[in-house]
């Protein structure tokens, strides 16, 4: 299923400098519900949250995905974190304000909120060294961590990622219990927003280590929080995660409303596991109480009632894009005129009904999300200027054209290639495929059509460049957060391309695109970044090397008896800000 | 007979290894899902990374000493080692499921056979009768109908969070016996009733057929000339010879569905083994795979052990000395 | 024959329905069995003779079978009998066992269970007493170290172990009629003579009336005192042991006698089979039964059905044949000389 690509979307790079910090409230855009300040709620009561499949890492410094956020950030307090309604500014969260750049940017200087103390049973002030033992530990074999690497790497003598044990990093300094300096190699934005990564969590050294010496590292189920919840702990100390079974967040006792932003009405949230059937589990959560969804969207025929019949139960969250990616290294989609052609016959009408038509999401006209920083700038809902993304239905007449600009007189493709592509063997995303394949097939294309399981298809096919595959109809983007570097630097760069678990599908290595990508990341400015990845949108999209087709709308769903709020920034349920009615 | 078991289990044990090497050599030549990848967090192309995991995890080294090693754990220390994905024990979590799914198995199991023997009997003494007729079309219709597809059905009429008709406790009411032995009975009763129907409806066709071949035997015709009653003729001497077989494949069920009975534990939400199998498998974790499939394969060795066994003693003729 | 018949059958006739039309098993069978009296009945299997002793018991009974006529036991009706009524009678005033003896006992049962099973249906007796009982059985019938083998299994008895184990299980609540079909059949040809000297035997010791179902006249030679021949469902012949071995008047008769070894004949005389196959008793053939088979068959035969009728001179002997008495008893005569009428 789809989920895989949201989970992974979680990552990337980004960057936005100082100006981040200063304002600029962004477009709220397209997407309506979900915007605007969440109502006071009640304090007291019990919510349980339906999840199909267990979280995937529990550990500040291992959660990734989706699911895992939506309960790290009730427990856990990084840096900064994201108000339920922003997607661009982070707010100080356990830091005391927005951080101090200097030296050009290559400095960078948190303070922190006295007083933020642990839960039980460390019942400790959390402190700088905290934050700087929970990056470092990042970097050890014990806690594989994806994307501290990315972010941290360009900390000051910030090591390879799978050290035996957590090295000291000299470029992360702690002059006082309160204050944490950075010190970066080069000016980046993208460090910034990564501060409000759980990555950057306290975790206290004095108590973790033991469970840290351990490989994989046993912190997880020893955790201590230092958000309004902590995990519920059994007899042994140890938390309380069933695996397949639930988690029980609970109160933590330590943690005082005065230094926190989130109101914390809940007292008691159940994290329930394997409900697998998410048809099932999705009317239990519509005819119930106290129920939301948790890590699973509803199926369109859920959605379709819950829009017609119960539309205060439903909330739709704008997400991230969905493509399909032509590779540019392989022959004949080496040429960009055959890409404009094979974009330019693209009905994404067709495709979007796959998923279940508008309801799901708005067609995409190029790759920046709506409600995205930059995402005017890149064309807005109309998109960039450029014939062959303007047919929402497709136009096989302009896809001659391009044909015979790249050399098929007949307007249709009448080389020898045949084109591998490598998609879903299941559910909407093989349906979504097959239809994408027979537009391929109309422009004269032989398709030789692979269908493996999703997981597969990445890690043994697309994500592969040595597999060479032309066509890879289920891939999508979910930025870490919003920025466009977290967009576009792993997607599209040259220099992203990697042997294995590479994301740049198109292996598009266009210098001009490498070029402003690595320009657009030392911008500092807001508004001079959102028009430099605005038209680095543009640029790629000229390339034609993929057919973005839809801007996902995540529905979640919730009990009639839930004043729920939707974090924008994970687009799930901010467990941190609902309450019962 | 001691050495006969004994004879048995070695024969398990070889068994068992068979089926991790399979197990362990299907994993590695059929294409599915980098563990490496999918534990450094999908997107993540960083090779200092991955190469960190494949060394934690023993990726790094070629799979047969991967697997001498595992036999080594498993064989010397009843390890099973740990999940790739959430580093959970995979022993103590197939320990810990196991309840569950016991508690699905041995229970519809009672079903099935309080339900199938009855109907199987009745319709093989009237055969052709309108209860046979009846008996038979609603096991054809039962043998038909799928699992998942039957355990929606009636979550949709009587569960009581989302039936029309709300009896009976839903999907994700389970709860372990120990807990609260009414609510694990109340919980359990749906999925106990479809898991069952499907079991009930074979062994009432099976035995009605054993039933009517057995009844047209010389010694049920002795039987009858001794002036039996017919319900002794039926009961004593004719389901006594044609329950051998279904004790056999009760034996058998029972010991494929303790491996995990994937569909019921899922549309219900039970949490056995079977779907910590299924995850396992869409995970491509390796360590959780191989577990549940060597407890799967255990409890159907040992239930084909205890059927063997059993069968000596339901037939005199093959009794082992 | 005496008055009162311990077993009297009269026009018997068993049906069963089935998907290609009514299989006419028996058609208008009557016999009779005095009190201790020991009747054969001889026929090929399909004769129809099983199916009437079956009937006798009641055991036919189903919702395909048709059964009309009479079945007197003691002056009783057996063919109206209740279920219950019967049940009483089987096992204990009339008793049966079978051909194989391998399959006619249950092969999960110790031997003794099954005994003491018999004696509980119908007598109330405690366990211990039953289990007596079945020792005195097997010791009855001749089984070594009784004690010992009740608790043996079916299996882990020889075949005529198992034959002489079925006897004291009919034996058992002391029946005034044994019906015995075929007994012998599946065992070997000494075990056999044993089984037939132990079955006298018991008829004399016992005094009771013995019914004995065979394909082959050697065996009812040995223990009956009259003989029925059975073909298609209806007796063709019968008579008292002497008239029929020695002076038959049926043509089928002729062919079974001749279809049997005797020790009384020439060596190196060739058996002779009866040519041809039974009927189909689904559509029994018109006429005369016999005729499809019958070497002397004239053509009025295919036309005309025969009765039963007594044999000119003959004090007890009946036979269904349309041959003129004098031509039968020329051609038994030619068939009986072997020297002259050599066939070669």
């Amino acid at each position: 299923m789809s989920r895989h690509v949201w989970r992974v979307l979680a990552l990337a790079v980004a960057a936005l400098t100082a100006l981040t910090w200063s304002a600029c409230g962004g477009g709220d855009a397209a997407t309506g519900i979900g915007a605007g300040a969440p109502a006071k709620g009640k304090k007291g009561g019990t919510l349980n949250a339906l999840f199909a499949n267990d979280l995937e890492h529990i550990d500040p410094g291992e959660a990734f995905y989706q699911p895992d956020y939506m309960m790290v950030f009730a427990v856990h307090r990084p840096l900064y974190s994201f108000e339920p309604t922003n997607l661009e500014v982070a707010s100080p969260d356990l830091a005391a304000a927005p951080p101090k750049l200097s030296d050009g940017g290559r400095t960078v200087t948190v303070k922190l909120k006295p007083g933020v103390r642990y839960g039980p049973p460390v019942n400790r002030t959390a402190t700088s060294a905290d934050v700087k033992y929970a990056i470092e530990r990042a970097f050890t074999a014990a806690v594989p961590n994806g994307y501290a690497p990315t972010y941290f790497g360009i900390v000051e003598g910030a090591p390879e990622p799978g050290r035996k044990k957590p090295t000291d990093i000299k470029g992360i300094e702690t002059p006082d219990e309160e204050t944490i300096v950075f010190r970066l190699s080069e000016s980046s934005g993208a460090f910034i927003k990564a501060l409000s990564l759980p990555i950057t969590a306290p975790v206290p050294e004095d108590y973790a280590k033991r469970y840290d010496a351990e490989t994989p590292s046993q912190y997880a189920t020893h955790q201590a929080a230092t958000g309004p919840y902590m995990i519920e702990a059994g007899k042994d100390g140890r938390i309380t995660y069933e695996i397949g079974k639930r988690m029980t967040l609970v109160r933590n006792p330590n943690w005082s409303a005065a230094t926190d932003f989130r109101p914390a009405y809940l007292d008691r949230i159940e994290l329930t596991m394997g409900n697998e059937d998410t048809t099932v589990a999705a009317r239990q959560i519509l005819k119930g109480k106290g129920l939301i969804n948790g890590d699973f969207p509803p199926d369109p025929p859920v959605i379709k009632e819950a829009v017609q019949r119960r539309k205060s139960q439903i909330t739709f969250a704008p997400l991230g894009n969905r493509y399909i990616s032509l590779n540019t290294k392989v022959k004949p989609l080496d040429d960009v005129n055959v890409r404009k052609a094979i974009v330019a016959a693209s009905d994404r009408n067709a495709l979007r009904l796959t998923r279940g038509g508008p309801i799901v999401g708005d067609l995409a006209t190029h790759f920046l999300a709506p409600g995205q920083p930059g995402f005017e700038e890149a064309g807005g809902m109309k998109g960039p200027n450029l014939d062959f993304i303007q047919n929402p239905d497709g136009s096989m007449a302009l896809a001659a054209e391009y044909m015979k600009k790249a050399g098929y007189a007949s307007g249709r493709y009448t080389g020898s290639e045949t084109l591998t592509m490598v998609g879903d063997d299941s559910g909407v995303g093989a349906r979504t495929a097959e239809v994408f394949q027979s537009q391929l097939q109309k422009l004269g294309f032989e398709v030789d059509f692979r269908q493996v399981p999703h997981d597969t298809m990445f890690s043994k096919f697309c994500n592969v460049p040595e597999a060479r595959v032309a066509v890879c109809p289920n891939v999508g983007w979910l930025p870490d957060f919003a920025d466009g570097q977290a967009w576009f630097d792993p997607t599209f760069s040259g220099e992203s391309i990697v042997p294995e678990n590479n994301s740049n599908w198109p292996q598009l290595d266009f210098p001009a695109i490498n070029e402003a990508i690595d320009d657009a990341k030392k911008i500092t400015g807001q508004a001079r970044r959102d028009k430099a990845w605005g038209k680095i949108d543009r640029m790629v999209m000229a390339q034609a090397p993929a057919v973005p087709w839809i801007w996902d709308k995540q529905a979640n769903i919730a009990s009639s008896d839930v004043q729920g709020a939707i974090a924008r920034w994970n687009a799930q349920w901010d467990l941190s800000f609902t309450s019962i009615k | 007979m001691v050495t006969y078991i004994l004879r048995r289990l070695l024969w398990a044990a070889f068994l068992v290894l068979v089926v991790s090497f399979l197990t362990f050599v299907i994993f590695y030549a059929l294409p599915s899902a980098d563990p490496a990848v999918l534990r450094a967090g999908a997107r993540s192309g960083n090779q200092a990374l991955l190469e960190s995991i494949r060394d934690t995890l023993g990726l790094d080294e070629p799979w047969y000493v991967q697997y001498a090693k595992y036999m080594e754990r498993l064989l010397f220390h009843f390890d099973f080692g740990f999940s790739y994905r959430n580093d959970a024990s995979v022993r103590e979590q197939i320990f810990d499921r196991i309840p569950a799914t016991a508690s699905l198995v041995l229970g519809a199991a009672v079903v099935w056979i309080a339900v199938g023997i009855p109907v199987g009997v009745v319709s093989a003494t009237r055969r052709r009768s309108w209860i046979d007729r009846i008996a038979m079309g609603a096991a054809l219709v039962a043998i038909s109908a799928p699992v998942y597809w039957l355990g929606l059905v009636v979550l949709y009429l009587f569960a009581d969070d989302i039936g029309r008709f709300p009896v009976f406790k839903g999907s994700g009411s389970y709860v372990p016996l120990t807990e609260s032995p009414a609510g694990w009975f109340g919980s359990l009763l749906l999925p106990w009733l479809v898991l069952a129907a499907t079991a009930a409806a074979f062994y009432a066709r099976l035995l009605r057929g054993n039933l009517r071949d057995v009844l047209s035997e010389d010694y049920i015709r002795t039987a009858r000339a001794k002036g039996l009653r017919e319900r002794s003729v039926v009961w004593r001497h004719g389901v006594r010879s044609a329950i051998t077989p279904v004790v056999t494949l009760l034996g058998l069920d029972i010991g494929i569905l303790l491996g995990g009975a994937i569909l019921t534990e899922t549309v219900f939400n039970i949490p056995g083994v079977g779907r910590l199998a299924f995850s396992a498998i869409r995970g491509a974790d390796l360590p959780m795979i191989q577990g549940t499939v060597l407890i799967g394969a255990l409890f159907i060795i040992l239930a084909n052990l205890v059927v063997d066994v059993l069968y000596g003693f339901l037939d005199p003729r093959v009794r082992v000395g | 024959m005496s008055a009162d018949p311990l077993l009297a059958i009269e026009d018997l006739r068993v049906g069963f329905r089935t998907d290609d039309g009514l299989v006419q098993a028996v058609r208008g069978l009557s016999l009779q069995v005095a009190p201790g009296g020991a009747l054969g009945i001889v026929g090929e299997s399909g004769s129809g003779k099983s199916v009437a002793m079956l009937t006798v018991l009641g055991l036919t009974r189903g919702p395909n079978a048709e059964i009309a006529g009479e079945i007197r036991f003691e002056g009783r009706d057996l063919v109206g009998a209740r279920e219950s009524e019967l049940r009483a009678v089987r096992g204990r005033r009339i008793a049966m066992i079978f051909q194989d003896p391998q399959s006619s006992m249950h092969p999960f049962y110790r031997v003794g269970r099954q005994l003491v099973e018999a004696l509980k249906a119908h007598q109330t007796m405690t366990r211990t007493a039953a289990r007596e009982r079945a020792v005195e059985l097997l010791a009855l019938v001749g089984i070594p170290e009784p004690r010992r083998r009740v608790d043996a299994y079916p299996h882990e008895y020889s075949g005529g172990m198992r034959q002489r184990a079925m006897i004291a299980m009919a034996l058992a609540n002391d029946p005034e009629l044994l019906i015995a079909d075929e007994p012998t059949t599946a065992l070997d040809v000494t075990v056999q003579a044993q089984i037939l000297d132990l079955l006298a035997r018991l008829r004399e010791e016992l005094g009771m009336a013995l019914v004995l179902l065979t394909h082959d006249l050697g065996v009812v030679a040995q223990v009956t005192d009259e003989i029925a021949v059975m073909y298609a469902g209806e007796v063709v012949e019968r008579g008292s042991r002497e008239a029929i071995l020695t002076a038959p008047e049926h043509p089928y008769t002729w062919g079974l006698l001749r279809s049997i070894p005797r020790l009384d004949r020439p060596r190196g005389e060739e058996l002779v089979p009866i040519a041809g196959s039974p009927p189909s008793l689904l559509a029994p053939p018109s006429g005369c039964a016999f005729h499809p088979r019958c070497p002397y068959v004239r053509e009025a035969h295919r036309r005309v059905h025969p009765q039963l009728d007594p044999a000119p001179g003959a004090v007890v002997h009946d036979v269904r044949c349309l041959l003129p008495a004098t031509t039968r008893r020329r051609l038994w005569r030619e068939l009986a000389a072997p020297a002259e009428g050599g066939a070669r």
